[in-house]
């Protein structure tokens, strides 16, 4: 009697389907994992993404409501709704949207769902910036020195001001919800605070729901370094070996790779040991991440945690040969970790992660929503593209502009960096601008070549910068007006072709042409 | 047949004429080249120029967001064209800085505007940020194309906007 009861309350805990409440390329990640592991999936889809990629691939879809992300991809009872109509009892968040929304993971347990993810207690904990403060300093871990809370919505100015001095300038206003680099805004002297303010709180406000926000010291030419870590339900805490993600723009991540080219084997495990630290003062379960600003003198802070899997955890998985969404699932359903530490620790290689956005990079980066007419991502030997649309989708403007990520690992840092140059020579996006020249650009430059860069590098490149990326020379126009000119006559000749039916006198072209008329 | 180009603001003549061989002779602004061009799929040409064992190149040519734009992709890079002069309009905000008359500000992408920095009359630097669209969770400044003064303004805070729809003329 005891065996087969036993057996039957296994075969029950295993999620044995699994819903994606989000959509783009971390949708298409996650369905990618569950048809690896044999577990049936259901995408949900706004109006405008019914011909979406994640759609597509998914076992099975949800329609849950129109574009604006607030009536569809933020809608917690929707979604929920739409897990019970089809059975799915777990349901992966990926990334933004309700990711980090305790009161989602919450509704999800109210609903006997399994969340892939860490507990509502721990995303409510580690999500509030300044409560993860909090952890870090009982941790035992650094943190930037700041405001211990949030200013109140009715706070004077004179108390900012004051708060503000006491901080010390140049600082950082952000958003205790935030994420991704919004709400987010740099004050180098007192007379700019104010207004810095006033844009974060109107930015969090319309992006997270929440405007309170808080001051932190900014450190002068500090490197993004970022430890991933796994979390099983039994107490083991693994950390990786770090991303560095100092390549960034207004604060948003365009480049992560991993290792660090600034982090020594050594200040490796100070780092990853204060990461694990942190995490288990927590009670943390399942994939997270937590964020350092490194100091030039090799001090670091504990900057943020993200209790949910990143954007730009493939560069992780490429070094460690560890597939986290596998391990996310896994974890989920009450396994226990079974990675070695010193391979978590240890890369093998280095990558570089591409944030390819629809972005006019030549335009100060305005997005550049459309028709996708031709795709042709890059492939071969060390590559790895996570997209998230196909030819024919009209990318929306209704949220974030990323279309893919471009991931290439080399056995060495200069042989990786190569490598994502070729890449990118071959990535081919058709209909919209994207910031692939952007990226060949980069990859050429000296400092981003030898490391010599920090969080600020960017922005302040830009803002000297007004030539196009793509750095187009003589030959590159010649060559463009005369594509121009054959892609006039080819399509001038097709259509008298057209005109004359029949007639064809020796043009391979116009007979083939013919041939396709014929067939149809 | 001959076509006008404007690729970066310079206006190139091409004549294309295909030869016995099955090639093409296209005269750039009076240089010749020989060039063996090969259609591949709707957008694609394959190019051999100055003909078989010459230099390869692999080029797409795909129709622009906007109207009678061409993006020219090649190698990782994407260049702006128009054939003939079919552009939406004299007034686009990439015909350049420094150009001369009237510019307008249009929006790029369908959004909705948050903020207007300027009003009818203020004159305004090359670059500077007249009025910011929100569009796919980012708050996009919008930039003077030239220095001059505010002529027109035609959105206010709150106002949704299609791609292409004139924000405001700069003379």
């Amino acid at each position: 009697m005891r065996e087969p009861y036993l057996l039957l309350q296994f075969t029950v805990t295993i999620p044995m389907k699994i819903l994606v409440a989000n959509r783009g390329e971390i949708a298409v990640r996650v369905i990618r994992a569950c048809r690896e592991m044999g577990i049936p999936s259901v995408a949900v889809y706004s109006d405008c993404d019914r011909d979406a990629r994640h759609v597509r691939e998914a076992d099975q879809a949800v329609h849950i409501g129109p574009s604006p992300a607030a009536q569809s991809y933020l809608r917690i009872e929707g979604i929920i709704e739409a897990a019970k109509r089809t059975g799915a009892d777990a349901i992966h968040p990926g990334y933004g949207f309700l990711a980090e929304n305790a009161g989602f993971a919450r509704a999800c347990r109210d609903a006997g769902l399994t969340f892939i993810g860490p507990t509502p207690e721990a995303i409510t904990r580690m999500g509030s910036k300044t409560g993860a403060r909090d952890v870090a300093i009982k941790a035992g871990v650094p943190v930037v020195p700041g405001t211990d809370k949030a200013f109140d919505a009715d706070a004077s100015d004179e108390e900012i001001v004051a708060a503000a001095a006491a901080v010390g300038y140049p600082l950082v206003v952000k958003a205790v919800a935030g994420g991704g680099g919004k709400g987010m805004r740099t004050v180098e002297a007192p007379a700019d605070l104010l207004g810095a303010i006033a844009t974060a709180r109107s930015e969090a406000g319309s992006a997270f729901g929440d405007s309170a926000v808080y001051l932190e010291r900014r450190i002068v030419k500090p490197r993004h370094i970022e430890i991933q870590l796994l979390g099983d339900q039994h107490g083991t805490v693994i950390p990786f070996v770090e991303r560095e993600c100092s390549i960034q723009r207004r604060h948003q991540k365009v480049v992560e790779e991993s290792p660090s080219i600034a982090v020594s084997p050594e200040l490796r495990r100070k780092i990853a040991s204060a990461a694990a630290a942190v995490a288990k003062t927590a009670g943390y379960s399942n994939a997270g991440t937590i964020e350092f600003l490194l100091d030039e003198d090799g001090s670091f802070y504990f900057l943020e945690m993200n209790t949910r899997l990143q954007v730009e955890h493939p560069v992780t998985e490429m070094v460690t040969s560890v597939d986290l969404v596998h391990w996310q699932i896994r974890i989920a359903r009450g396994e226990k970790l079974d990675i070695d530490p010193e391979v978590a620790l240890t890369p093998h290689g280095h990558a570089i992660e591409c944030r390819i956005y629809a972005e006019d990079p030549d335009m100060s980066f305005m997005p550049s929503p459309g028709l996708i007419r031709g795709l042709r991502p890059a492939a071969g030997p060390g590559i790895r593209d996570d997209g998230g649309v196909g030819v024919g989708y009209t990318v929306p403007v209704f949220y974030d502009s990323m279309i893919a990520k471009l991931v290439a690992w080399g056995s060495s840092r200069p042989e990786a960096i190569a490598r994502m140059g070729r890449a990118l020579r071959e990535y081919q996006v058709l209909g919209i601008k994207t910031t692939i020249p952007f990226f060949l650009w980069l990859m050429r430059q000296p400092e981003y070549n030898n490391g010599d860069y920090d969080t600020t590098y960017l922005d302040r490149l830009l803002t000297s910068r007004a030539q196009s990326f793509s750095e187009p020379e003589a030959a590159d126009e010649d060559l463009a007006a005369i594509a121009a000119g054959l892609d006039a006559w080819f399509r001038a000749n097709v259509a008298a072709a057209g005109d004359q039916g029949a007639v064809n006198r020796g043009s391979m072209w116009k007979q083939s042409a013919r041939r396709e008329a014929l067939r149809g | 047949m001959t076509f006008e180009v404007d690729i970066n603001g310079r206006t190139r003549t091409v004549a294309i004429e295909k030869t016995s061989d099955g090639h093409y002779r296209v005269v750039l602004d009076g240089e010749v080249h020989s060039v063996d061009a090969a259609r591949v799929g709707v957008y694609g040409l394959s190019l051999l120029i100055d003909g078989e064992g010459g230099t390869s190149h692999d080029v797409q040519v795909t129709p622009g967001a906007t109207g009678g734009e061409l993006l020219i992709t090649h190698g990782g890079r994407t260049l702006t064209a128009t054939v003939n002069g079919r552009r939406t309009g004299r007034r686009g905000p990439d015909t350049g800085a420094g150009a001369h008359g009237e510019q307008a500000v249009l929006a790029p992408m369908p959004g909705r505007v948050v903020r207007v920095l300027v009003a009818v009359g203020d004159d305004v630097a090359v670059r500077q940020p007249v009025v910011v669209v929100e569009a796919m969770k980012m708050e996009n400044e919008l930039r003077s194309p030239k220095a001059g003064r505010v002529k027109e303004l035609n959105v206010t805070p709150g106002t949704s906007v299609d791609a292409g729809r004139v924000l405001l003329v700069i003379e």
